[in-house]
């Protein structure tokens, strides 16, 4: 039914996710209290119809392949096309060094036969670390009514600035100029989706690896930016780029205002993740609950405070967590306390130990700890 | 390809007892404990005994059984050779006939068991909740030598006139059957839960239904034809935890027991999980001013006011000032402003009106009993419905 080809980028390092990363890409960053980041660009194209998915990846990407799998959980394990993962330099001898790739024109070249192959006339390209639950049908039919080169998803609501891309949109919404990383932000933030057709990109594609080009945004949308036809696709829902561990913590708790929280939770447009067969989650008596998100799989018998808390946690009788995010099987002892926290994966909090962050500098606590 | 062990679930049956909970769908398929549906037990029980063949026999309002199930995917029973089969009446040569009893339906289906060629056919009930290793069950049927196996449990001699019950003899070789004898003369009752050496299995069913009188049921007329016939019958003893839920009662009993420590009914024990089909909804969010205690709640909860020793289903809502206490909400029920829901079922995407009141607790009356609002059903914002009453999606109200 659809003639759109997903293209998902997934291989930026962030350092500035510092302990986060330690064992994962920003992609397979646990989110939400259920999701993994990626979750959110693979249901968006699975809503909007999309079967085909290329995975573009590079860097310590075991556990995003662990959590992908064959794509069964957004529909995408089929016999024709589906969900594939093109790790690095799949066929271009040049691009086998093992460096990262300095930009998206880079790594489309190096994967430039998938490119070939594919069968529909229309690819949206789109980072993996972005947050969002945006109607991605709609932008297709957006750009097919246009007549655009490229059509440019962006928003005029950010909070994320650094290194970031900048529209100035014009009559029809056409971008009439492009800033890269500007000093001072304004008018829309791109989003870094972008729909354009298969035939444009191979072209795009095929220009910039002459020229060594190899960013999207500077190459093509600056670069070229006054021989095509560039425009914008307005968004004003929730879109959340994650590139520090400040970032992270904010976003996170944003999940807890209702009007986001209805946002991901959307029953015609479901954020789909892998399936954690987790038994429901037991509040106890004389616990205390208030605005969080609970996972399934939880005892909770202590204090829970404006945190988000993830499958199979243990809240020990007497423990407070406040203010926190607290990834899978973590588990927080009798009379223990925490605020201000982002505790990774099975990492246990002592009995009666008492940790704290503080609201502009979280505390980060890697997988397995035992405090 | 040949198979050791084959299970045959039936989930034909339409539950009457469950009333306005089962007038659309099968017993199978009604929701349990927060984000299961009872058919998660025995399905679970079977990939988690490594049973990885199963037909499930479906009569009664399939259609909501048979889209859960689906592939069989979530109880990894999606599998090319073998997985799970619905298996549905069907019409033949000589005519078309609906299941007539529990017999007859294995028996309409005695090609597809042939399939397979097994050795053993463990025949299971789609209303039961417990967690049950078949496997070990079938061992026992093995080394016994036996033609059949029914599982059995201890139950208060005072209770004992409710179930079918075996008498034993040393070695637990089945010497009577009685069902709900008046006076019973042992306390192990049936579970409902049968191991059969299938070629035994296959000539009782041919000659049960060739018997004109035979209601073609495995309580009624194989188990005593077998016993007749002088067949190797034995009781393997289960003492883990074991409820039918076929009733109003023991279904809200049932959900009332995941909070219960004691009650044996251990949901988050990780090494025999139930597997059951999800939505994709974020987790439950508890509000500000939200109370919860000694509650299981799940993905898309979303709790604005109380919940107090409660089971709430996947997408429920309880919005501020209103209190759920005692009560199970099933998947996508909403608890307007200001309702209050006590001791009560509430069904499937109902929804409760503002401050309207819905049961009571119990004030040791004759006629308290626990009250049940089906499913999408739309109650209007302060409509009273008294204890022991049930209300269906039509607004006819009847007490039970």
């Amino acid at each position: 039914m659809n003639g759109l080809h997903g293209i998902i980028f997934s291989y930026e390092k962030e350092s500035g996710l510092r302990e986060l990363v330690e064992h994962r890409m920003p992609a397979s960053i646990p989110y939400g209290g259920r999701y993994r980041v990626i979750d959110f660009m693979l249901s968006n194209m699975q809503n909007a119809g999309v079967t085909d998915v290329g995975i573009i990846l590079h860097g310590n990407y075991q556990s995003l392949l662990d959590h992908v799998g064959n794509g069964k959980t957004w529909d995408m394990s089929r016999k024709y096309g589906g969900l594939r993962i093109l790790p690095p330099f799949a066929d271009n001898r040049k691009y086998r060094s093992g460096e990262e790739f300095e930009g998206k024109m880079q790594a489309l070249a190096g994967v430039r036969s998938y490119l070939q192959e594919i069968r529909q006339d229309y690819v949206v390209l789109a980072d993996s670390d972005l947050i969002i639950n945006i109607p991605l049908s709609d932008v297709y039919e957006t750009h097919l009514a246009s007549g655009a080169d490229i059509t440019c998803v962006c928003t005029p609501n950010y909070k994320q600035t650094e290194n970031a891309t900048f529209f100035q949109l014009g009559e029809d919404n056409k971008v009439v100029k492009t800033l890269c990383s500007p000093k001072k932000p304004e008018g829309y933030h791109c989003l870094e989706i972008y729909v354009l057709s298969k035939e444009l990109l191979l072209k795009l594609v095929d220009e910039c690896e002459a020229e060594e080009k190899v960013s999207f945004r500077s190459d093509v949308l600056n670069g070229m930016g006054d021989k095509l036809d560039i425009r914008g696709y307005v968004w004003t829902g929730l879109a959340a780029q994650i590139r520090t561990l400040k970032e992270y913590y904010d976003r996170s708790m944003d999940m807890l205002d209702p009007k986001v929280y209805r946002e991901v939770a959307n029953a015609a447009r479901p954020i789909r993740a892998k399936e954690d067969d987790e038994t429901p989650t037991y509040i106890a008596p004389d616990s205390k609950v208030t605005n969080s998100l609970v996972a399934d799989g939880c005892n909770i018998e202590g204090t829970v405070e404006n945190s988000v808390i993830f499958p199979g946690v243990t809240v020990a009788r007497g423990a407070a967590v406040k203010n926190s995010v607290i990834f899978k099987n973590t588990t927080v002892e009798e009379n223990a306390s925490i605020s201000y926290v982002i505790a990774d994966k099975n990492v246990t909090i002592r009995r009666g130990g008492k940790l704290n962050g503080h609201e502009n500098y979280p505390m980060a606590i890697s997988k397995n700890s035992v405090i | 390809m040949k198979k050791e062990c084959i299970a045959m679930l039936l989930a034909g049956g339409q539950g009457s007892r469950l009333y306005v909970l089962t007038e659309n769908m099968a017993k199978p398929a009604v929701p349990f404990g927060g984000k299961f549906r009872i058919i998660d037990f025995p399905l679970s029980n079977c990939t988690n005994a490594g049973i990885d063949t199963v037909g499930v026999l479906t009569q009664y309002r399939p259609l909501e059984l048979n889209s859960y199930i689906g592939s069989g995917q979530p109880w990894d029973l999606d599998r090319d050779d073998g997985g799970v089969h619905i298996l549905p009446p069907y019409q033949s040569a000589t005519g078309a006939s609906w299941y007539k009893g529990t017999a007859n339906a294995i028996y309409q289906n005695i090609g597809f068991v042939d399939m397979y060629d097994p050795d053993y056919v463990v025949v299971l009930s789609g209303d039961h909740i417990y967690k049950m290793d078949y496997a070990d069950m079938v061992a026992a049927h093995k080394r016994a030598g036996a033609a059949c196996t029914i599982a059995v449990m201890e139950v208060p001699w005072s209770e004992a006139s409710r179930f079918g019950i075996m008498s034993v003899d040393g070695e637990d070789n089945i010497t009577e059957f009685a069902e709900k004898p008046k006076e019973p003369k042992s306390n192990l009752a049936s579970m409902g839960i049968y191991v059969f050496s299938w070629s035994k299995m296959r000539e009782y069913l041919i000659n049960d239904e060739n018997d004109p009188n035979s209601e073609n049921d495995f309580g009624k007329n194989i188990i005593p034809s077998m016993l007749g016939k002088g067949e190797k019958m034995i009781a393997y003893r289960f003492a883990g935890y074991w409820k039918d839920v076929g009733t109003l009662d023991s279904l809200w009993d049932a959900n009332m027991d995941m909070l219960a420590t004691g009650s044996g009914l251990d949901l988050f024990e990780r090494n025999w999980p139930i597997y059951g089909r999800s939505t994709s909804a974020p987790p439950a969010f508890l509000g500000r001013d939200s109370r919860v205690e000694h509650s299981v709640v799940t993905r898309g909860c979303v709790v604005e006011g109380s919940a107090e020793n409660s089971v709430l289903s996947e997408n429920s809502a309880i919005e501020e000032g209103a209190s759920v206490e005692y009560s199970i909400l099933m998947p996508g029920a909403v608890v307007k402003k200001g309702a209050q829901v006590s001791y009560a079922i509430i069904g499937e995407d109902a929804v409760i009106g503002e401050n309207a009141v819905i049961g009571a607790k119990p004030d040791g009356s004759e006629g308290w009993g626990i009250t049940v609002v089906g499913p999408e059903t739309d109650v209007s914002a302060g409509y009273k419905l008294a204890a022991n009453h049930m209300l269906n999606k039509t607004l006819k109200e009847v007490a039970r």
